[in-house]
Parts: C-alpha cells; structure tokens; sequence
C-alpha cells in the first residue's frame, strides 16, 4: 500500500498507556461500494500488541466510519515498548504498524 | 506403524485446539460468519451470543446501568458518529450493533485479560435508529442496553 496504513499514538503516564490510532481505510461494504463505484475494502479485524501481549482486539465490519479511529487505554507496558497492531482487511491480506510508547 | 501415525495426528490435532483461546486473537468474523450477515439487531446478538435478549427496540432483557455508553442524541453527519463505552464489569467480549445499515453487526471487540472497558470509535448510520450494546462477562452473563440515535444526514454513501 502506497499511502501509510496507520496513525499511531501512544503515551504513557502511572502505568496506563493511553492510544489514540487511526486506521486509513475506505470502509466501503458492499452497498456502498455499488453506489460510489469504487471497490470493496474495509478492515475485518484489528490486533493490538504490546510486549507479545494482546492488548485491544476488535472484530469490524463495513459500518464503522471511514478512517476508523480508535481510542483506548491498557495498562501492562511502559515507556520506550513498542505496540504493534496488525489489521486484516476484508480479503484476509494483513498489515502492520509499530509504534514506540512515549 | 499405521497406529503410529493415528496416534501422533491425535496429539497434533488436540495440540492445535488447544493453543488458541488464551493467546490467539478470536475473529468473530471467521468464528461466526452468519452474524455478520444478519440484518437486524435481534438476529445478529442471537448469532454473535447464542442467546436472545433482544426482539424489538423496546424489549430488551437484561439491561444494565454498569456499562456506560457516550453518543450523541442527534447525530448531524451520519458518516462519523462518536461512541465511547465505558464500564467496570469483567467483561470478554462487548459488541456494538445498529439497526440502521444493512447489517446489523458493526464491531465487537474482546476484552483481553486484565484490561479496563474503554473504547472510543466512530460508526456509519444511514439513518435514525436503536443502536445496541451487548457484552459478555466472563462468568457468562449478558448485559445489554441502547439507545436511539437521531442521524440527520444519513451516512453509508446515502
């Protein structure tokens, strides 16, 4: 993908690290890909990680908002560790991001 | 050494059930395809939990006050309407549906362990309608609550 998957912040602050990342991603299900007539594409599965811990899981369908954002708070990694998510769009193909904790 | 062969496939096979469930990511849309495809609310919790406590906007059972669901009453852009869930119970898995677009499931996420319950995302609604919260704790309960949101300019391409 030629333009960046993912937008990713992350800070730490008395344990809890508080994420804010948005997902670039059409969001186009069926329907409204038939109307815009542009081709199915949205994220089918969302996995954050940090420390080869699983910390934010969402299953997603075509209704969330284009450009999906995420906001959430884990506790369990600090500062310098790295987050990983990976998604996986409507036709299994997988992309990652990584981020440091700041 | 056909025995052996059986034996050694018995072992793999329960190894591999075995592994996912405490590490491996669930995906709900692998697991449970037919939920994704249902077309109101009702149908999608019964797929997605098994169980039904939802048959129309105003008959839900099992409604709580513990999860805390922000969302705009009237929703001006339909194509990007803020939902923040919020609570303290032990919770596993908490889904989000609407009965607005043409199907119902939206996002459902699991709750790894040990984490607090405290998601912010933005949804697509094509126009006015219930939309609903069900999530599971982890002693196997469910809890449910909604609301009805106004959407103005309907979003989804509409």
């Amino acid at each position: 993908m030629a333009k960046k998957a993912m937008k990713i912040k992350a800070k730490e602050k008395d344990g809890v690290v508080k994420v804010k990342a948005m997902f670039k991603s059409l969001m186009a299900d069926k329907e409204e890909a038939e109307k815009k007539n542009i081709s199915v594409e949205y994220i089918a599965q969302i996995v954050g990680k940090a420390n080869d811990k699983v910390v934010f899981e969402a299953s997603t369908s075509g209704f969330m908002s284009e450009d999906p954002l995420m906001k959430f708070e884990f506790t369990g990694a600090k500062k310098g560790d790295s987050l990983e998510f990976e998604l996986t769009m409507h036709d299994g193909k997988k992309v990652t991001g990584k981020k440091k904790i700041k | 050494m056909e025995r052996r062969n059986f034996l050694t496939m018995g072992v793999v096979a329960a190894a591999a059930v075995l592994v996912p469930g405490s590490l491996q990511a669930v995906n709900f849309r692998e697991t449970k395809p037919k939920a994704w495809e249902a077309e109101k609310s009702s149908e999608a919790i019964k797929e997605m939990f098994g169980e039904e406590v939802f048959s129309g906007p105003d008959k839900l059972t099992a409604v709580t006050d513990k999860i805390k669901m922000t969302a705009p009453k009237l929703a001006e852009n339909g194509g990007s309407i803020p939902i923040r869930l919020r609570s303290d119970l032990d919770i596993e898995t908490i889904a989000f549906f609407q009965d607005a677009n043409p199907r119902a499931a939206t996002v459902v996420f699991t709750v790894p362990e040990g984490q607090k319950v405290d998601y912010s995302f933005r949804v697509k609604m094509r126009q006015t309608a219930y939309v609903t919260v069900v999530a599971k704790t982890k002693d196997g309960k469910l809890h449910t609550l909604n609301k009805e949101i106004d959407v103005s300019i309907g979003g989804c391409g509409g």
